[in-house]
Parts: C-alpha cells; structure tokens; sequence
C-alpha cells in the first residue's frame, strides 16, 4: 500500500491547490478589512449586510435567476431531443450534426460570444436578456446531452419494445417508461445546467446589452477595491448554493443509475 | 402498397424519426453556431467602414493579424500559456487520475470524483479574482513565504505576468485534465497489468508498457479539452495577466467592444481558431497510433 | 405429424425475406406453426432466429413475402396491435414499477374495473409461483423472479402466441432446467402457442413439440425432435444437434427402397432409402451415428445386430457416462461412443482391443 501512499499524498496536495481560492473566500468575507491582503484584520458580518442593500446587485441576481431558469429549461428540452435521437436512431450525418452541437464544449467561448453578437446585432436583435439565454443555451446545451445521453444509454431498449408489446403506443410509452426511467437525468441536467449559466461570464458580458448579469455585476466590481469585500461574502454565498445544488444534481445522477440498474462510471463529464 | 416498398419505408422512418428528433437541438446549432461562425468568417474578409463594414472581398485583416507586431506577439504569448497550461494541467491531472481509478476503493471513486469537480462548478470570475489574492504582493504566498523568513521581500514575479496566467488556468481546467483520462484507467482491464507483471515486468515498466499506452487516449483527449479553450481564455488574462499577460481573447474583446472593428476582430479570432485547429490536428496526427484501436 | 392435422394454423411464413441493406437476414422462410404448439427456433447466433421471432412481434419489418396470425396478413399492423405478447431476453422489467404494476401493464386501456384488474394480476403471478411478491420492488428480484413476472405480465393479456425470446439463457444451469418443467406445464396448463428462440439445442429438444433448425437466414429443417435428433437432414444440422460420429461412405446402388453403401469401418451395408438425406456434396458421401448407438461388448455378450472389431484411442470418464474414442477396424478415423457406467461394468484402459455392437437401422447416410 506504500505506492497508493504516495499518490494518496500528491493527490491530497493537488486538493489543496484546488481548493487553495474557495477556503479564501470566508476568510475574506469575514475579514474586518476593505483590502483584501494579509494579515487579517479581525471579525466581521458587515459585509454580508452591505451585500443585501446594493440594489444593483439585486437587479444582477433577478437578471441572472431569469437567465438561468430560461437557460437550463430550454437547453435540457433540446437535449433531450439530441440524447434521445442519438441514442435510439440511426440517421445520416449523425456523427457531424452530433459534432456540431457539442462543438461549444471545446471552442473558446469568446470566439462562439463574438460570433453571436456580430449576427444578432446584424440581424438588429437588440441585445437584452433573451440574446443572453440564447447565448447560455448554446453553451450549456452540450452539458445537458452529455448527462442525458447518459440516461438515455442507460434505459434497456427492450424496455421500451416490452411496452409498445404490452399495447401502449409511442407516445404512451414515452410518458409511461422513459420518462419516468431518466427523470433523474432531466433533474441533473437541470440543475447543472442552471449552475453553468448561473455563473457564466463571457456570453454575458457581450450579448447583455445594458442589463447586467450577476457574473458581469461581480467583473465591474472587480475595479473597485472597496468593493472587493463584498464580492468574498457574495462568492461564499455562490460557492455554498453551487454545492448545494451540485449535491442534489449529484444525487438525482446516482439514483437515476441506481433505478435503471446500471453501474456508476463517475463524475458528470 | 408493396412489400418492398413497405419495407423501404420502415428503413425510411428510422433515419427520417432521428432527423426530426434530432432536427430542434440541430436547427439551433446551425442557427446560433454555425451561421454565426460561418458570419465571422466571411466578416474577417471585409474592411471596416466608420458606420458600416465595407463588403470588398480583402486579405488586408489576416495581413495585418499575421505581421503586425503587437499581434504576433499576443498570439504567440496565447499560444505559449496555452501550451505550457496544458502541460502542467496534464503532468499534474495523470497521478490524480491514476490514484482514484487504481487506489480508491470502486465505492468511493465517485465521492473523489465529486470533491475533485466541486472547485470547477463554483464562481470562475471569483476563484480567478483569488489568484490574485492568492499571488499579489501581500498575497498569501508573500505573506507565508515572508513569514517562515525565506524571503526579505514580497515576489513580484508572480502576479500580473504570464506565470500568474498560467497558475490560474492551470488551476481552472484541472478537473478537464483529470476526468478524460481517468475515464480511460478506468477502462483498462487489471488483468492487463497482470499479464505484464507475470512477462517479468517490473511495475514501473508494466505502467510504461501497458497503462500508459491504454491511457493514451484519455490523455489526448484531456490535451485537447485543455489546449483548445485556453487559448481562447479572456478573464484570466484580463484579471491577472496585467499588461504584459494579456492573450488573443483581449485582443477580439478589444477589437469588438472597444474599437468596433469587427472584420479585424473577426480576423484575429479566426487565426486563433486556425491556429489552434493546426495545432490539435498534428497533435492528433503524431498519436494517431494510439488512436487507432479506440472508436 | 398426424397430431396436429386438427388444429389449426396459428402462424405462418409466407415466403419472408429481410434484408438490412445488403445483408439477407432472412432467406425465403415458409413454414407453419399450429395452433397450441410449442415451437421452437433453433440455430447458431446470427442465423435469423431472433429476426423472425420478431418480425411475429412487430418489432421488424420484413422486405417482402408475408406473416399471418391466426389468418390475417400482419402487414402493417403495429406491435401494440398485435395477438402476441413477448418474453424478452433480458426480462425487460420496468425498474421503476413494483412487480404487480409490472403484470398490471398491459392492462391499462383494459375496461374491467381496478378491482377485477387486481384480482387478474393476483391470479397471474399466481400461476408463475410468485404469489404475494406483488408489492416488491422490481430491481429487488433474481433472475428467476424477473423471467417469472416477464411471463405473467405476458400470458395475463391472453395472447394468441406467447414469444420467447431466449429467456432461459441469463440463469444458471439448474435454474434453467427447473424453468424449462415449468415452461412446458405452463403451456400445458394456458394451452396457446408458445414460439421460443435458443440456440441451446438440448433445451429445443427437451421443451418443443417442433423444432425449426435455422443456418444462415433460412430453416434447414422443421420436425419435431425426435426426427431431428434420428434423422437430420444434413451434415449441418446433425452437427448442431448433439454429436454426431462420421464416417467415410460410398452408395453402390439405390433401387426399390434400398440402398447399398460401403462404409469405412462398418463394410458394405443395405440400408432403407429414407435413411439416406441431404443433397449431393462434392466431399463425397459419409455416413453418420450418435455415441451412444455404439455399444461395447464386454465377455460373453453378444451383439443383436452387427458385430465389428476396434481399438480403445482415449477414455473420458464422466460419472455417470464414459466416453471412449475409438477405431475400428478397417477405419483411420477416431470415432466417439459412449456406454453408461452401470453397477459392474468395468472402464476398459487405452489400447484395448474390444469387440463392439451396432445396428444399420441407427445410421443415417449423407450424400
């Protein structure tokens, strides 16, 4: 056991190093200085409080709410259209359209951010929250095929022909086996996905036009050292709900292997 | 209605119900990705007008992205970051893998896994933002350092520079790193390593022998998830990078919201792309021995 | 098969060809199945067996000819509106239903009142044995439990023709054995036409009234098992079916019913035409004879038939059985024969020489 010793200790060293930023966070959103150095400078909630009078924030967080929700809906219903035609049929051009929308996983979002706002501005879509969603739909659309794909491989296509054999028509058998058997995978893909668009950065920042999102909101702060502060505590707050919903995505992703009777391979990606 | 026919029209339905489950998710894609791509590429032809882009067909962009100084100097720096990020990202993701797939018990991979992924899901501008609390001049690493005496005074090496921007990123896209090529440890068969082990290998040259090659794709797959990104990558270099950090993504930003030069900013994003699809596809072509028994 | 001159057709081939693009899964099939039979559809992975089950589902078309039920051409008609119900190789159990909403499904669009309902699906996991299991959680059975509840959820709809898509193949030996007496009681007891696909020829032999051996897309031979295991039509399908000693053969002359052959080990023979099967074949004529149609001749035994000389080449002891390779005299080639190990029979060592029996009516020629 002394070679997994060894790796046990480098693999716990590299937790540190990830999770070296996020342990930072409370210790600054509690710290009783506006300049975020060592040493500290002793204990304080006021940055918290401050947090909940800044009515620009509370605008950000609304833009952000809508956005997510918006995003998470529409990008797990077109994955479930993807996930599910890629693992039941056979078509042509499979293999490039399959490519083609999982494409925003890898290319630098800047680059897909750009591309979208030269369209949408010449097309004269104003910019505004719905070309932000569109932007986070892209983005988060491959995320959601990747789990639901998942979900759908997992479903014994036997299933299915037991119940069109049992007398129920396509469309019953949707509603009566398949949606039932990858529900926990529409649930996961929900909330990772919300997560994603809770806290993307780049889309935002070029297609919102005027109206900021939570993400942007925190940037321009960035400029502002006195405001830093209050950026710890708010990130403590995201860093707490992310794991939270993280943690339900990640139960809902267990038990949704668990009740098709698969085995689990791992993380979400 | 003939048989035949009949029959031809199930084998019909097959590709005709994929195409139109798939036709929603697709119609959006060709829209919001591929018209715009395709959009960028066209504009990185054209001449920038004060009111409008000027639509003469013109190499004057790419040109221009390719000798002025400043350019080429942005593009190699984003493609050195992206590269040395890569290679840490990598060296440093494999013995994390290779610990939760062949030393962590198969009950408690995945709580490994979750704790390894948890960092990536929260707030990117914030973790990014703490680098520089993390590396700035009364950061944690001055103050530490300073504390145990092993330095007079604070680095400054290692903020606003391209080192910072490399520690953020590498730091950013670990869990990219560690999961392609754990998910192909995972699919090595232990009797593999058996086999080698009973050839009279040693287990160092077992895992020469055997696991790497069979990781290899994992590997390749976590180079390209790393390198392909980070090139493009915009709030790390904005927030750490200081002057002499800033990379390609900066220079669109730049071009697009700052100057409104579109076909320029268009140029430049798809050198960067050109550039970076050169890259993947010799990376791809000096493995592809590795590549050829996967899928 | 003067058995089932009463009864009726339940299904039948019309001449079926699949194809799926250019591979021919299923070459011309025209056959009959009876009303009440247990049928069965024998042969190697990949010989159409499984395609033909389900093109009765519904599951597959079919390229061209035509599949009836019970009279009506299927063409067309979806699965969900069809006399059949399915077992399927794994089960198919809906994980996320209990074991009773599992037998219950197929009843939804069923106007009987919830009460009645009920009361069917008690009766129905009844019948498989597995009364009170109802409220169980599906993911929560073995093996057995789910081919049982498959079953019931199948039969409680009344089906004209139960399909049987391997559903023995994912237990254990004696698991197996068990569901093959209870299969056959079962069809006994609900009286519908059972169609199984295997590839396990022992399990055909044992549970089927017919048999259709398939190779490669089409039906090599139909009959039922007794014939097929006597009298296989070919090489082939003697090969597939248990095993099968041959030997080289010359016919001399076929006239009135008679057939004159020359065989390696056993001499020239007259045999019945109808011993005589297969098709031309340019290897030349062999003829064929199971193990145990063999019989060693131990001191003062004496054959009913014929008697031949031979050298024992390899033992196997099995328990219960051995089997001996031997040769005799006359032939190069080794052949098998098996002798059950009754109280006092003695295990003859390799290199002795025995006398051994046989009988002309136990074999079968090969052209």
């Amino acid at each position: 056991m002394m070679k997994g010793g060894w790796f046990r200790v480098y693999t716990l060293g590299y937790l540190i190093f990830l999770y070296a930023p996020i342990v930072l966070l409370p210790i600054f959103a509690f710290n009783d200085a506006a300049v975020i150095a060592f040493p500290l400078a002793g204990f304080t909630t006021k940055w918290f409080t401050q947090l909940f009078d800044e009515p620009a924030l509370r605008g950000a967080l609304a833009n952000s709410l809508i956005i997510a929700v918006s995003a998470s809906v529409l990008s797990t219903t077109l994955g479930i259209f993807a996930s599910r035609a890629t693992t039941r049929y056979k078509f042509p051009f499979k293999g490039g359209i399959m490519g083609m929308i999982m494409l925003p996983l890898v290319l630098p979002e800047i680059i897909l951010a750009v591309a979208l706002l030269v369209v949408l501005l010449g097309i004269g879509v104003p910019l505004s929250l719905f070309t932000v969603i569109l932007g986070h739909v892209l983005v988060c659309t491959p995320f959601s095929i990747a789990i639901l794909s998942a979900a759908f491989q997992a479903l014994d296509g036997s299933l299915e022909e037991a119940a069109y054999d049992l007398g129920e028509t396509p469309i019953s058998t949707f509603r009566l086996i398949i949606l039932p058997l990858v529900m926990p995978g529409i649930i996961s893909s929900l909330l990772i996905t919300f997560t994603i668009s809770l806290d993307e950065f780049i889309m935002a920042f070029f297609l919102a036009g005027t109206e900021a999102t939570l993400p942007v909101y925190i940037f321009s702060q960035f400029r502002f050292p006195q405001a830093v502060p209050v950026i710890m505590a708010l990130g403590t707050l995201l860093v707490l709900s992310s794991i939270l919903l993280l943690s339900i995505a990640e139960y809902f992703r267990r038990r949704g292997i668990a009740k098709t009777g698969g085995k689990d391979t791992g993380g979400f990606l | 209605m003939t048989k035949s026919a009949g029959a031809s029209r199930f084998r019909g339905s097959e590709a005709a119900n994929g195409l139109a489950m798939i036709s929603p998710t697709a119609t959006f894609a060709l829209l919001l990705l591929a018209a715009p791509l395709a959009t960028i590429f066209i504009y990185s032809f054209m001449t920038d007008g004060y009111l409008e882009i000027i639509r003469d067909f013109t190499f004057a962009n790419y040109v221009e992205a390719w000798t002025k100084e400043l350019y080429r100097v942005i593009m190699l720096r984003s493609l050195g970051v992206s590269l040395a990020v890569t290679a840490a990202t990598v060296l440093l993701a494999f013995p994390v893998a290779y610990f939760v797939s062949f030393h962590v018990d198969a009950s408690r991979k995945s709580l490994w896994l979750f704790l390894i992924t948890i960092p990536f899901w929260t707030s990117y501008l914030i973790r990014v933002f703490l680098w520089k609390v993390i590396l700035g001049y009364n950061g944690v690493v001055n103050s530490g350092l300073l504390g145990i005496g092993l330095i007079d005074e604070p680095l400054t090496f290692i903020l606003y520079n391209v080192n910072s921007v490399v520690i953020t990123l590498a730091h950013a896209y670990a869990p990219f790193a560690i999961l392609p090529i754990f998910v192909a440890l995972e699919k090595i068969d232990r009797s593999f390593l058996e086999a080698g082990r009973d050839l009279g290998e040693s287990p160092f040259m077992t895992f020469l022998r055997v696991t790497l090659p069979l990781a290899m794709p994992g590997v390749i797959s976590a180079v390209l998830i790393v390198f392909i990104p980070t090139v493009g990558d915009y709030v790390t270099p904005q927030l750490v990078g200081g002057p002499e950090g800033q990379m390609v993504a900066n220079l669109i930003q730049l071009q697009y919201l700052k100057l409104d030069n579109y076909p320029m900013g268009s140029a430049l994003a798809v050198t960067a792309m050109g550039i970076v699809t050169a890259f993947s596809l010799l990376f791809l072509f000096l493995n592809r021995r590795y590549l050829k028994g996967a899928k | 098969m003067t058995f089932s001159a009463e009864k009726s057709n339940m299904i039948e081939f019309k001449d079926v060809h699949k194809y799926y693009g250019d591979y021919h899964a299923l070459r011309g099939i025209t056959a009959t199945i009876k009303a009440g039979e247990f049928f069965s559809l024998l042969g190697p992975s990949g010989c159409g067996k499984t395609t033909l089950l389900r093109t009765i589902a519904g599951f597959e078309g079919i390229s061209s000819g035509a599949v009836m039920i019970d009279g009506k051409n299927m063409e067309g008609v979806p699965a969900n509106k069809r006399p059949t119900n399915m077992v399927f190789q794994s089960y198919a159990i809906f994980p996320h239903l209990t074991v009773a909403e599992n037998v219950g499904f197929g009843l939804r669009k069923d106007p009987r009142s919830a009460a009645e309902k009920a009361k069917a699906v008690t009766e129905a996991l009844e019948m498989v044995g597995l009364k009170g299991f109802g409220n169980r959680a599906a993911h929560a059975l073995s093996g057995g439990q789910r081919q049982r509840v498959a079953l019931a959820r199948a039969l409680i709809l009344k089906p004209k023709v139960l399909l049987l898509d391997e559903p023995l193949s994912a237990l254990d030996k004696k698991m197996r054995e068990q569901m093959q007496v209870e299969l056959i009681k079962l069809q006994r007891q609900v009286g519908i036409t059972f169609i199984l696909v295997t590839h396990d020829q022992e399990e055909a032999l044992v549970m089927s009234d017919r048999i259709a051996v398939m190779f490669e897309g089409e039906i090599a031979q139909l009959a039922d098992p007794e014939t097929l295991y006597r009298r296989p039509n070919s090489r082939k399908v003697a090969d597939f079916i248990g095993t099968m000693n041959f030997l080289p053969a010359k016919i001399l002359s076929e006239a009135d019913g008679k057939v004159e052959i020359d065989a390696q080990g056993f001499g020239p023979i007259t045999l019945n035409a109808e011993q005589v099967s297969g098709a031309a074949s340019s290897t030349g004529a062999s003829v064929g004879f199971r193990p145990e149609t063999l019989t060693i001749l131990f001191d003062g035994q004496t054959a009913p038939d014929r008697e031949s000389m031979a050298v024992v080449e390899e033992v196997v002891y099995y328990g219960d059985m051995t089997y001996y390779d031997i040769k005799l005299d006359g032939s190069d080639q080794p052949i098998r024969l098996s002798m059950r190990n009754v109280f006092g029979r003695p295990v003859l060592d390799i290199g002795t020489r025995t006398r051994v029996a046989w009988a002309p009516g136990a074999l079968v020629v090969f052209r």
